[in-house]
């Protein structure tokens, strides 16, 4: 199952197994000498949780719009990841492996439209090693 | 495979750490002639238990070795006397013990490396901290509460008011437990040093007995776990540089015996340690520099600390003392030292009791809120004129010059302009003040400090960040970060000098653990190859290391690190254009193909694994990669 999200005026999907819950994106903290991609701050009851700019990892243009926060988990790293609008949780087709892009596990077709599936771990790995590289 | 649970696992290894603890300790002082009245028992007693609890978990092979160490002591226990020759294959007996207990206790590729037996602990900081999180969250809670029904209703009924003044006493008590769990007695690291200075003591031909007093002191936690590294620096360094040999010392009027002590105590809301020795202290001339800049740890940082004139292998290298002074800052802490020639020197860490919990002054700076720990700040003035000295703006406080750097420009941030009078805060020591400049002060709050998480370990600058009464997220801004940083814009960085010269033919090599006997194996195999090796005990130091012009030529580092892991520093290196192309081998506890494959995928040159770590490898290995 895929959590379904809009970035801009395109579709994506987060696959669940990943998916914590979702939030409100509220205020943010920003953090200065962070990786670009990194929005800010996210004060999740308590918790501090960093805040990432999908759109921007993705190369897409940031719309400014982002108005949710999607809870994610790889094992390694926990972050909430910023899209403009959530849609439903839906199964999908196998994803085809012919995006093009190391963050996506490939293109889904639903009715005609292409849905990128999101490769979370690698989303999350390059923001963590982007940070990495701004300190160095 | 055994089906001991973890937990159980866990109380077997705790409790062998510290037998095995107490057995060298016993060892140590029947070799220095001093052995307790009942030496023998005593060793023979932690010898059985070991055998019986380690078969008992399962593992058979530490079981063995324990058996073994019996059968060593049965005659001696016969007649009631125990050789000091026996003493050094005992203490061995001792190591291979523990590499048994700890080797075979790591099933899951991913387990912290062996040697470090507090695994557990980590799990349950992380517990702790959850509760913590808990609490600050209840206590903000309940300010809403109050807030909704407004202060003044509050006031005028008592019976309410008297129920949240009560809840607030709850929750500062349940507060006060939840920190209180986060504190470990510092005899919780000490055990390892006695063994460390015997034998880094022998290494040196030195005689040393070492005193350890007051190891009930409480510290935080994460504290503790970068403490020991720091503590056997200075150790090291005592025994390299300061304490005499044996000779010297007689014609010096001094005992055979050097004095080393280790002494913990609390002082006022701090805890101090102290290293100390009776060794010969200073030269002159580095006491009159001292002298001069006000600062001795400061000068002794910047020269490498090297008060010996002949090179030796121990002390120099590794983590300098400028990495301890550093370490102390970056938890709110400070390093002293105290030393005259001739009159052994004494080295103060100083640490706040715990690093959860503490005044925060806020401040304002380009619309964000930024904390600094309290105990960092000197005072707060307010900036006017601003005069610049070599270029460098800086600030006159009653008298004395202090430079001026702005905290936007420290941390990174974008710098907007400040106001016609902003305020800035004095930090840092007589002789190194900085004055750092924000909008404004906003006030003075307690706050629980948390970290960034994993995604952000790698960001230079912040201790971490608070949430605030208000629900609003403040950083905590690291002062010695900002102290290093403040008008880096205007500053000529200074190379720092080596401390020991070195052929210019060798090849460098930077050899990375977070593990203090990793590291020194590493290092002492290379050095012996001939390669000139520097050490660095994290991802992070060594990023430092190379980026502060180390020019290496190849790197070896471990996987699992605190700070900066392996892969990313592999990936820092990879992503900088001027050092893409520094081989890099990974050397690493865990032999999954994943971990391969991920080390390669990042861009790792050669994979060793520890477990099937040998010189020859590790040379062969390096040789190649380095082209000769």
């Amino acid at each position: 199952m895929y959590l379904r999200v809009r970035l801009g005026s395109e579709h994506y999907a987060l696959g669940l197994e990943h998916v914590l819950e979702v939030l409100e994106l509220g205020d943010l903290t920003p953090v200065p000498g962070a990786a670009a991609a990194v929005l800010g701050l996210h004060n999740l009851r308590g918790e501090i949780l960093a805040s990432v700019d999908l759109a921007a990892v993705l190369g897409l243009a940031t719309t400014g719009q982002a108005r949710h926060l999607v809870l994610v988990e790889d094992g390694h790293h926990r972050a909430g990841l910023a899209v403009d609008e959530l849609f439903d949780l839906a199964a999908l087709p196998e994803p085809s492996a012919t995006t093009g892009s190391e963050f996506l596990l490939g293109g889904a077709l639903v009715d005609g439209a292409l849905i990128g599936v999101v490769d979370v771990p690698a989303v999350l790995d390059s923001v963590a090693a982007a940070t990495v590289s701004e300190a160095a | 495979m055994n089906t001991v649970s973890p937990q159980l696992m866990t109380v077997f290894r705790e409790e062998a750490e510290e037998r095995l603890g107490e057995i060298a300790n016993c060892l140590l002082a029947v070799e220095a002639g001093q052995p307790p009245p009942d030496a023998i028992d005593l060793l023979f007693r932690h010898a059985h238990s070991l055998k019986g609890a380690a078969s008992m978990v399962g593992l058979e092979q530490a079981s063995e070795i324990a058996n073994s160490i019996e059968d060593v002591l049965a005659p001696a226990r016969e007649e009631g006397e125990l050789a000091p020759e026996l003493v050094d294959s005992l203490l061995q007996a001792t190591d291979a013990l523990r590499q048994a207990v700890n080797g075979e206790l790591s099933p899951s590729p991913t387990a912290t490396p062996a040697s470090r037996p507090d695994s557990s602990v980590r799990v349950a900081t992380e517990k702790v901290d959850r509760m913590l999180d808990a609490v600050g969250e209840a206590v903000i809670q309940r300010r809403r509460v109050e807030h909704l029904v407004g202060p003044h209703e509050v006031h005028s009924d008592e019976r309410l008011e008297e129920e949240i003044d009560r809840e607030q006493r709850l929750l500062d008590e349940l507060q006060e437990a939840v920190l209180d769990m986060r504190t470990l007695p510092l005899s919780s690291i000490t055990g390892r040093f006695p063994r460390a200075v015997r034998d880094l003591a022998l290494n040196e031909g030195k005689e040393v007995r070492l005193d350890i007093a007051g190891v009930e002191t409480q510290l935080d936690r994460v504290l503790l776990d970068g403490l020991a590294d720091a503590i056997t620096h200075l150790l090291r360094n005592a025994i390299a540089h300061g304490i005499e040999d044996p000779d010297t010392r007689e014609r010096a009027g001094k005992p055979r015996v050097a004095r080393l002590t280790l002494h913990a105590e609390p002082r006022g809301d701090r805890v101090a340690i102290e290293v100390a020795d009776d060794g010969r202290g200073v030269s002159a001339s580095l006491y009159e520099q001292a002298q001069r800049s006000g600062s001795l740890v400061g000068v002794l940082a910047e020269a490498g600390f090297s008060t010996a004139d002949g090179v030796s292998p121990l002390a120099g290298r590794g983590v300098g003392l400028d990495a301890v002074k550093r370490q102390c800052e970056s938890v709110g802490g400070r390093l002293e030292m105290e030393s005259a020639p001739g009159e052994g020197m004494r080295a103060t860490i100083l640490l706040p009791v715990t690093l959860a919990l503490f005044d925060a002054l806020i401040v304002e700076r380009g619309g964000q809120r930024y904390g600094f720990p309290i105990a960092s700040v000197t005072e707060v003035v307010a900036v006017g004129d601003t005069t610049t000295l070599v270029g460098r703006p800086s600030v006159e406080v009653r008298g004395e010059s202090i430079r001026l750097g702005d905290l936007a420009r420290a941390v990174g941030a974008d710098p907007s302009e400040l106001p016609a009078s902003p305020q800035a805060l004095v930090m840092g020591e007589p002789g190194s003040r900085a004055a750092i400049a924000c909008d404004r002060v906003v006030g003075q709050e307690e706050v629980v400090v948390k970290s960034l998480g994993s995604m952000m370990t790698a960001v230079p600058g912040y201790l971490g960040a608070a949430i605030l009464s208000d629900g609003g997220i403040v950083l905590i801004v690291d002062p010695a970060y900002v102290l290093r940083n403040a008008g880096r814009s205007a500053t000529v960085r200074r190379a720092q000098p080596t401390a020991v010269p070195e052929p210019k033919d060798a090849a460098r090599v930077l050899v990375v653990d977070d593990q203090f006997i990793v590291r020194e194996l590493e290092r002492s195999i290379l050095d012996t190859a001939g390669y000139q090796v520097q050490t660095a005990c994290d991802g992070r130091e060594a990023l430092r290391a190379i980026s502060d012009g180390g020019s290496f030529d190849l790197v070896v580092s471990d996987l699992q690190m605190p700070e900066l892991d392996g892969l990313g520093l592999l990936a820092a290196i990879r992503s900088d254009p001027e050092h893409a192309r520094l081989p890099v081998v990974i050397v690493t506890t865990q032999g999954s193909e994943d971990d391969r494959r991920r080390g390669a995928e990042a861009g790792a040159d050669a994979y060793i694994v520890k477990n099937e770590f040998d010189q020859s490898a590790l040379l062969e290995t390096v040789g190649r990669l380095i082209g000769r």
